[in-house]
């Protein structure tokens, strides 16, 4: 079934001369774990604050085209409305706290309560999103009182518990320290084999060629490519547009070892040391 | 882009989370002046850049909501003063719509004024609760000399009030408005709730 | 993380009142000795206040904004001792002052009246939990929205001052010079206040969006995590404040 379709998607900021976003056209399905990845100012961002209605509801500007969420027409639509179904986590887990509770389980209620959720089935959302996420430990603690990684896994708690279809997390571990971000990646993992559809902007490709299903690459607002995470990474021209390929892809190119009866090289530890393998490594 | 309505009732979240940063502002500048041992108060900086950015209501909200706080956490006289908080973020907001806030000669004229209004609205608090003083010690001096002088307790009190509120928000002003055109033009156009969205299709 | 709030944490029967009684006691404090101009009045507020302080088990708390509070008190019984219009009877001479009765008499009428009502405001700061009286606000029909936003302050500002405090720790370790004349100090000040600034309103687009996607404009109903607070007595005590302004009025009017 498709979750997500974005057809011919323009945007351009408000006082922007260019276009952030050019004609982009993509289908999901439901329970994929998708990647989107391109150079800074690429458009990533941008393609996925369009995914829960924060392009263009919350800066104006102009757009045109349609992003249609489990049918809804985002643009037709607000934010509150839309969150119902994709809940989206941000770089920074300091701004993402609201700032207006005093433990982390309160924190986590903030969504609810605005969505006017019954209280039973609030603690049974919360309780879920606490385990899911493994913090369960913390939840009477103040949420500034955790580490960045925990912080950060909070904040996926707070969307989780508002039960969305679909997660889209925007470079979630860019302001972590390497144990954080293992925390986060865990945790993301997770989420998708609860079933929710995950899209996930990430700088960090080793992990994307192992978690994603499809990735999405994005250069001056517009697709490049869309495709399964081989076809990608084996593209020669990834360098053009501002990205590297997982540390195992480039190692395979550079010793031009392809996977077995296929034109793309490997993209992860495992299928490079099945490659090299008989090389002796 | 069109200029936001000088009334709006219809604050954007971006406009409201505005207002607890404002007043963070505020507590800042007054430790500011505090730190540097000014004998002004500086306590109103967030005030008047959240009336500049968001217009006259959101600024006025986000005076009365300082002296609020102020009073839940340090003092309660601050309360009663609440209302000339919410005065100066209305004057500020309403002058710089009027494009009283646009360059720096005219920032120094606008500061005036609001230092005006600060003591038009606070004389009559001052006189309803401490009898006239203002608890600044140069400011109570004056008022010593003048009442000692004339028997005038209105006029002393508002010289009083005003010795230290033309300085005060003529600095405030000063600096607001500097802080104001560092700032890059998206967090500016940011707090317009005006705009609608285009269409490119 | 650091507190800001006076809030001072006592197993007493003031702190179990409802937020609400308080600002009804506020607005008594206020409405009495205006409805009642008379010195004794005042006194018996005055002393009503400072009971309720020592129920409350919090009157330690209360020394340093009083001290404030008397130390600007002392000015006015000084300056209106000796300058008031209206001036006549002579108490006392010293030097080249006089201190006369109707000037002292006013000034002591100020300071009953200041300290009843910072009393009062006091018994509902130090005895109310900021985040009970914003949530029975709420409850009250106040705009959640605002709501939020007071609460948000209590975070929001420790929050900003520890971010002021690592940068000018920053500058002194290298070597940035914080004391000294007024030049020196502002060079060392004025360029922290820039980052500070800037980058808590650029904070706020963030946080903005943050609570956006989690239905903070959502329009239906809300609902609360927490369960309502009951408190005992509310509308008794309530009723008898109200019924207390109305006898003065009554008073004020037949006697």
């Amino acid at each position: 079934m498709k979750k997500i379709i974005v057809e011919n998607l323009k945007y351009k900021y408000p006082l922007s001369e260019k276009l952030a976003l050019n004609n982009v056209s993509f289908e999901i399905e439901q329970g994929e774990f998708i990647g989107v990845i391109g150079r800074n100012l690429s458009g990533k961002s941008t393609l996925c604050q369009a995914m829960v209605g924060l392009v263009p509801h919350f800066y104006k500007g102009a757009y045109g085209g349609k992003v249609i969420i489990d049918g809804l027409e985002v643009r037709n639509y607000s934010i509150a409305d839309i969150s119902l179904k994709v809940g989206i986590v941000f770089q920074n887990p300091f701004t993402q706290i609201t700032g207006s509770k005093m433990t982390v389980y309160e924190e986590i209620a903030f969504g609810l309560e605005n969505l006017g959720i019954s209280r039973a089935e609030m603690i049974n959302r919360i309780d879920f999103a606490l385990n899911l996420l493994k913090i369960a430990p913390f939840k009477e603690r103040s949420p500034f009182d955790l580490s960045g990684g925990q912080m950060q896994r909070m904040a996926i708690a707070s969307i989780i518990a508002m039960k969305p279809e679909i997660i889209v997390l925007d470079e979630p571990t860019s302001q972590l320290d390497p144990e954080g971000s293992e925390e986060v990646f865990r945790a993301i993992q997770d989420l998708s084999k609860q079933g929710i559809t995950v899209i996930l902007a990430e700088h960090k490709m080793e992990k994307m060629a192992e978690f994603c299903n499809r990735i999405l690459l994005l250069d001056d607002g517009k697709v490049v490519d869309f495709d399964v995470p081989e076809k990608v990474f084996s593209r020669d021209d990834l360098g053009e547009h501002g990205v590297n390929a997982p540390v195992y892809t480039r190692v395979c190119k550079a010793l031009n070892k392809k996977k077995a009866g296929t034109n793309d090289y490997p993209v992860t530890l495992e299928e490079a040391v099945r490659v090299l393998g008989g090389m002796g490594l | 882009m069109k200029k936001q309505g000088l009334w709006s009732l219809r604050l954007s979240t971006a406009a409201l989370v505005l207002i607890p940063t404002a007043v963070g502002i505020n507590y800042i500048g007054k430790l500011f002046a505090g730190l540097l041992k000014l004998p002004l108060w500086l306590d109103s900086i967030g005030t008047v850049l959240a009336s500049i950015l968001a217009g006259p209501i959101v600024g006025a909200l986000s005076g009365a909501i300082n002296n609020v706080i102020y009073g839940l956490t340090a003092d309660p006289i601050s309360f009663i003063y609440g209302i000339t908080s919410l005065a100066i973020g209305l004057a500020a907001g309403i002058l710089f719509y009027k494009g009283w806030i646009s360059s720096w000669s005219k920032a120094i004229v606008a500061g005036l004024m609001i230092g005006l209004v600060a003591a038009i609205i606070s004389t009559p608090l001052n006189i309803g609760f401490w009898g006239g003083q203002t608890g600044n010690v140069w400011g109570d001096a004056l008022y010593a000399t003048v009442l000692a002088n004339t028997h005038a307790t209105w006029l002393a009190s508002f010289l009083d009030e005003i010795v230290v509120d033309l300085p005060d928000k003529l600095i405030v002003v000063l600096i607001s408005f500097g802080i104001f055109k560092g700032l890059p033009k998206n967090v500016v156009q940011l707090y317009n709730t005006n705009n609608k969205v285009e269409n490119l299709d | 993380m650091r507190s800001i709030s006076l809030y001072t944490e006592r197993n007493t029967v003031i702190h179990a009142m409802d937020p609400i009684s308080k600002l009804f006691y506020i607005l008594f404090a206020l409405l009495i000795p205006i409805i009642l101009p008379s010195i004794k009045v005042s006194i018996v507020c005055v002393v009503l206040g400072l009971i309720f302080l020592l129920v409350a088990r919090v009157f330690k708390k209360t020394i340093p904004v009083f001290s404030f509070v008397f130390l600007i008190l002392l000015t006015v019984i000084i300056i209106q001792g000796l300058f008031r219009p209206g001036n006549q009877t002579t108490l006392f001479h010293f030097g080249p002052f006089t201190l006369y009765k109707e000037g002292l008499m006013f000034a002591f009428g100020v300071a009953f009246r200041v300290i009843n009502i910072v009393s009062a405001f006091m018994i509902l700061i130090l005895t109310t939990k900021p985040s009970d009286l914003v949530e029975s606000l709420v409850r009250k029909g106040l705009s959640s929205k605002i709501g939020y936003v007071i609460i948000s302050v209590f975070q929001i500002i420790p929050e900003m001052m520890s971010s002021m405090e690592t940068i000018t720790d920053a500058q002194r370790s290298r070597g940035m010079e914080t004391e000294g004349n007024l030049q020196t100090r502002m060079k060392a000040f004025l360029p922290l206040l820039g980052p500070v600034i800037l980058g808590s309103l650029a904070n706020t687009k963030e946080r903005a969006m943050a609570l956006e996607v989690r239905g903070f404009n959502s329009k239906g109903p809300k609902t609360y995590l927490l369960e309502e607070k009951k408190y005992r007595y509310s509308k008794v005590v309530q009723w008898g404040i109200l019924l207390g302004i109305a006898c003065a009025l009554a008073w004020r009017i037949l006697v």
